[in-house]
């Protein structure tokens, strides 16, 4: 194998900023190598890949030092065009990315941009190797997350680049999707024999699919190594805000030394140890389910789309929503979750059917009288950033309707948020973590009865991620409900007492968390991904899958016990 | 008053009716003809009837760009704006003549030129609502508009569609959030100020958020070589080389150069003016 | 807060310095400026008009918008763009071409921006901002005023003109013309604008990968303050009026005057194309000459500014330790 990139004593200091973005990096990265780049926001992870395309310098004007060199070209003395030629850059707003209007447009523009003879020749390649024929003459902005990734990632191998960065590829995408791609993603490295290099911050993907492990951290690399040594430094990986894979955890809990890094191989290499998994009694989490504060009956919900046809989104909804219940509301892309969180919202009505949030008709009051019932809380921070600081964005609400003592419940809820050291800055400047807290504090100062969370989790580091759940699991004295519509089973499991399983609009299940996880059939059907603790448990022979590595390694029976 | 999802005259029905008219999706029959076609078919039509002030030769031309309307198969929305604009005008114009002691004669001759620009816009919304942005901004190519506005076009009709939802999020925001005023005031005034400093106020997240969407849009036009295409030539001559002129284009500008001589023939025998 | 301005050494390259625009960011400015002037005019679009009476009481466009964009960055890209996006998104997409009147506007308001941008020194001065904005409103509004006011002119050298009507238009103009400054230039321009621009400098910025603007500190792509840019100005303005008269041309003389327009008619309309080749070559030319000449004064500004840039910076390191 030779060197395809090599980065030597590379600093970067973006324009206006005051501490150098990348310090010192020196990184060789190996001809066809699948390496995934990990670290916590603002590692630098970004910046660095940036450095490849030759973006950073000649489009990021800043304080450069130091070499990148790719494929043995000085990217300083090259052209953000001529490496784009070697490199493939895939966003991770990759909608974004999208500028032509048709799927087939978009990906013949950049061999037609550099006047490529052959561009039809490469246009139809891609589009038949990426199976992309019957999108090939839509609209890019009818596609759904996962097509619009794929055109984004084939507009980008029509240029035929020998190296393919991919910018965290699951933040925008539900895990099943995620996986797709990262099985493109595979194909491409394995057959067609391209470098790839991703930024992830799932360490579960990092060891199904990567070959190498670049850890960031400070604008430098700490390390780079096989991804089997890489994913059993746990700790190290903890420090940087990647906790190790649950299988990995698990055999470490166990006393394994090397672990593993899929599910067979550890459950043989558990059995080799001679552990063995008996189970505990778990009895069904509580659930008062006396006081019923939402409903929805008979809710039937369409959307029109731009042909003029209806689309259902939802298709006989019949709930009750129970004080206490801490629901997930979980399924496929499309399958009617954020419809049914802004119908209980009542930001919209139902065609048909009626929905009622604290003994109210969302029918007969407007979605702002209906704020400080049932608040929505959307995706994207971004969206719910109206204001120039944290503080005036959490105030919008209370003040305006001069609510009693509102300064006091506003400096309370941006304090229960931590959020009070930046409480004066904007919004958009905090990091992902930060932003969803801070829209959580714009939630809850409403003072709602019902408070919906679409994705709270999404596009979060590991570490984010815990701070929003245990967030969230912190709420109960202040709501007395609230609904995750979510794709990220380990706040499932975490935190729901109460999973509804939509699928094309209808309800397919209504269970707790542990019964979801030992229904697998019902998991592949609605494309989720359940944790890896609950797939080991039930591989392990367990009847009831356990929700967390400590559950499951008190069902493990070992010889002696190492704390993990 | 109990609230139910509408489908027409709501703010979905707008971006979709955008959406709709932005990228022909209706068909008809000027989305199938070469580009250049089509906008030599307008430039035809808006310029014609500058030349004459004989009602005979404009009513001709009128009905002429009606039938293009109809064959374009326009919208409701496009339409809908068009014939309020028209009712409007006509209404304005009845005012104003009878405030200031006009006559007939006067509603006559503004009348005329509401023709004339009733014959443009038609014209102008049968050619620029059958065309896709691809189509625009290459028939804008080919005729050597400079690479940026042709690019401006094409990516604005991309982006219309997501800035007017991301408009709408926020707006909704501020309606979820920000207390309405207590009392209407006189003719509402309190609300309509309400409103419009929402509108304002939404500005702010749109701009950052507009600016970080751009940010991505321009590197990854940037590593597809946009820059380097204004450049070297090459991507422009294949995007030219991929347009056709057909029989059927040729037909139209001949049919409609036809129709437009007939259309003076017809003036020339039986004249009208004002 | 440190200040870093001052690294140097044996980087390769350095983004501080001289503030530059290079050919992507130009795009990001141009293309920013569009899409936001653009769903501006979309949003004015939908929105019905409010006529009490004869007057028509509408806002002709968020003035605030643009205003904003060449307020904070290169006002020449911001100004060439924000046109654009009204004709891209409104125009062409709702089938709104109006033909030559869209050169016309393009023309009118890029100069009118353009120049408000440039005089716009400090964007946190509420002051500038507020002459920025009438000054956009003003620029644009008068020129079509004074072809308004032609047609009238016009219509008053012929005896048989139609009862009541130059009284009505220059009355309507006026009022137009007041209720545009009011309207637009006030209430959807300086005083959202005098909230908008400084909430976003140095917010929006960064985000372009783009040093924010230093009150003071010379505008990448401002209006130069030469003889030639005020010609090539002024001939635009002629030129863009031009464009107005060869429609307008229709209405005051063509209309009421039908004889008139068979003998003279065609003649008048080549004269006006004649006349907008002219004047817009000539105002290439000077553009051309300005250019040339343009090198001398460059050093000068160079060291203008490096100076108001030093000053700045003190400014801010002292606010810095003062609060």
């Amino acid at each position: 194998m030779s060197a395809i990139i090599e980065v030597s004593n590379l600093s970067f200091r973006y324009p206006g900023a005051e501490v150098d973005t990348l310090r010192n990096v020196n990184l060789t990265i190996e001809r066809g190598d699948f390496v995934a780049i990990v670290g916590g926001n603002g590692s630098g992870k970004t910046t660095l890949c940036k450095t490849f395309n030759g973006l950073v310098p000649h489009y990021w004007s800043g304080d450069f030092a130091g070499s990148v060199h790719v494929d043995g070209v000085d990217t300083f003395t090259s052209s953000v065009a001529a490496l784009s030629a070697k490199v493939g850059y895939v966003y991770q707003d990759f909608q974004n990315q999208l500028v032509r209007p048709t799927v087939r447009d978009e990906i013949s523009f950049g061999p037609i941009n550099f006047g490529h003879p052959d561009h039809v020749a490469r246009t139809a390649e891609v589009i038949t190797s990426l199976g992309l024929e019957d999108l090939a003459g839509r609209f890019t902005w009818q596609l759904s997350g996962g097509q619009a990734h794929t055109t984004a990632l084939a507009a980008v191998l029509a240029l035929r680049p020998e190296i393919l960065v991919v910018d965290e590829p699951v933040a925008e995408l539900d895990p099943a999707r995620a996986h797709d791609i990262y099985q493109r993603l595979r194909w491409l490295n394995e057959e067609l024999g391209l470098t790839i290099i991703t930024i992830e911050h799932h360490a579960e993907f990092i060891a199904q699919y990567a070959n190498s492990v670049v850890l960031m951290s400070y604008g430098a690399p700490v390390w780079h190594l096989p991804v089997d040594e890489a994913v059993n430094r746990t700790d190290e990986l903890a420090r940087h805000g990647i906790p190790a894979p649950q299988v990995i955890q698990v055999g470490r809990g166990a006393g394994l030394g090397q672990v593993p890094r899929d599910i067979p191989s550890a459950v043989s290499a558990l059995q080799a140890a001679g552990v063995t998994a008996r189970d505990l009694p778990r009895p069904p989490v509580s659930r008062p389910a006396t006081d019923v504060v939402a409903t929805a009956r008979g809710v039937r919900h369409s959307y029109r789309s731009v042909g003029g046809n209806l689309h259902t989104a939802l298709d006989g909804i019949d709930l009750d929503l129970h004080a206490g219940d801490r629901v997930a509301l979980v399924g496929g892309n499309g399958s009617g979750k954020t419809t049914l969180l802004k119908l209980l919202s009542g930001i919209l009505v139902a065609r048909e059917g009626d929905v009622t949030v604290d003994g109210i008709n969302t029918r007969t009051k407007s979605p702002g009288k209906l704020a400080g019932t049932t608040s929505y809380i959307y995706q994207h921070p971004q969206q719910m950033l109206l204001k120039d600081s944290v503080r005036s964005d959490v105030a919008l609400f209370p003040s305006g309707r001069r609510m009693d003592g509102w300064q006091e419940l506003v400096e309370q809820v941006i304090e229960r948020v931590n959020l009070s050291e930046f409480a004066e800055r904007d919004g958009r400047t905090l990091s992902g973590g930060q932003q969803r807290r801070a829209t959580l504090a714009i939630g809850l100062a409403m003072r709602p009865r019902v408070l919906l969370l679409d994705e709270p989790t999404s596009s979060l580091d590991v570490a984010s991620r815990e701070g929003v759940t245990a967030m969230l699991a912190d709420l109960s004295d202040a709501i007395s409900c609230a609904v995750v519509a979510t794709h990220d089973m380990h706040l499932v499991a975490d935190w729901a007492n109460r999973v509804i399983v939509l699928e094309q609009g209808r309800v397919a299940a209504d269970v707790e968390p542990r019964e979801l996880f030992a229904q697998p059939e019902l998991l592949a059907r609605v494309r989720l991904v359940p944790p890896q603790v609950a797939e080991l448990g039930l591989a392990l022979g367990l009847e009831q899958p356990p929700l967390n590595v400590v559950e499951l390694l008190e069902c493990l029976q070992v010889r002696e016990r190492v704390s993990c | 008053m109990l609230r139910k999802q509408r489908d027409v005259l709501s703010v979905e029905w707008i971006k979709l009716e955008l959406i709709r008219t932005a990228y022909a999706t209706r068909g008809g029959m000027f989305s199938r003809r070469d580009p250049r076609a089509v906008l030599v078919w307008y430039l035809i039509m808006a310029f014609v009837p500058w030349f004459t002030h004989n009602v005979t030769v404009l009513a001709v031309l009128f009905v002429i760009a009606a039938i293009g309307v109809f064959l374009a198969r326009v919208g409701p929305l496009v339409l809908g704006l068009f014939i309020i604009g028209i009712g409007f005008e006509i209404f304005y114009l009845i005012l104003v003549s009878l405030m200031f002691g006009g006559n007939l004669g006067t509603l006559a001759a503004l009348g005329v030129v509401n023709l004339k620009l009733g014959i443009i816009s038609m014209a102008s919304m049968a050619a620029f609502v059958s065309l896709d942005p691809e189509k625009l901004s290459d028939a804008l190519l080919a005729f050597k508009m400079p690479e940026l506005f042709a690019f401006g076009v094409s990516y604005g009709y991309r982006m219309l569609p997501i800035m007017v939802e991301e408009f709408n999020t926020v707006f909704d925001g501020f309606r979820l959030r920000m207390a309405p005023p207590e009392k209407r005031g006189f003719l509402g005034w309190r609300t309509v100020v309400h409103w419009a400093k929402m509108a304002i106020l939404s500005f702010y997240p749109i701009f950052l958020n507009t600016a970080k969407n751009v940010r991505t849009t321009v590197e990854a036009l940037e590593t597809r070589g946009f820059t380097y295409a204004t450049v070297d030539g090459r991507g422009r001559s294949i995007r030219l080389g991929q347009m056709r002129m057909g029989t059927v284009d040729w037909l139209l500008l001949v049919v409609t150069v036809a129709l437009v001589v007939g259309a003076f023939a017809a003036g020339q025998a039986w004249p009208l003016y004002r | 807060m440190t200040n870093d301005y001052q690294r140097a050494g044996s980087l390769r390259t350095s983004g501080s310095g001289a503030p530059e625009l290079r050919t992507p960011q130009k795009l990001m400015v141009f293309v920013l400026s569009m899409a936001l002037f653009g769903l501006a005019n979309i949003i004015l679009e939908i929105i019905p008009d409010v006529t009490i009476g004869p007057v028509d009481i509408s806002v002709a466009y968020f003035v605030f918008v643009p205003l904003a964009m060449v307020a904070l960055f290169s006002p020449f890209w911001a100004a060439l763009g924000a046109p654009l996006g009204e004709i891209v998104f409104v125009d062409l997409l709702m089938g709104d071409f109006s033909g030559l009147s869209e050169v016309e506007g393009y023309l009118q308001m890029f100069l009118a921006l353009y120049i408000a941008g440039s005089l716009i020194r400090n964007p946190r001065s509420r002051t500038q901002i507020w002459l920025g904005a009438i000054l956009v409103v003003v620029i644009d509004k008068f020129l079509s005023a004074i072809v308004d006011l032609a047609k009238v002119w016009l219509a008053l050298e012929d005896p048989e003109y139609v009862e009541g009507l130059p009284e009505s238009i220059l009355f309507l103009e006026g009022i137009g013309f007041g209720v545009d400054i009011v309207m637009s230039g006030i209430l959807f321009g300086a005083i959202p604008a005098m909230w908008l621009i400084p909430a976003l400098h140095g917010k929006i910025e960064p985000l372009l990968g783009m040093r924010p603007r230093v009150p003071g500190e010379p505008i990448p792509g401002q209006a130069p303050r030469t003889g030639w840019f005020v010609a090539v100005a002024v001939l635009l303005s002629i030129a863009a009026a031009f464009f107005a008269f060869i429609e307008a041309w229709d209405l005051n003389v063509g209309e009421w005057e039908p004889d008139f327009l068979d003998q003279f008619g065609m003649n008048f309309l080549w004269v006006s194309v004649g006349a907008i080749v002219v004047v817009l070559g000539l105002a290439y030319l000077a553009y051309r000459a300005g250019r040339k000449r343009d090198g001398e004064s460059q050093a000068r500004l160079q060291a203008e500014a490096d100076e108001a840039v030093a000053l700045a910076e003190r400014e801010r390191r002292e606010e810095s330790i003062h609060s």
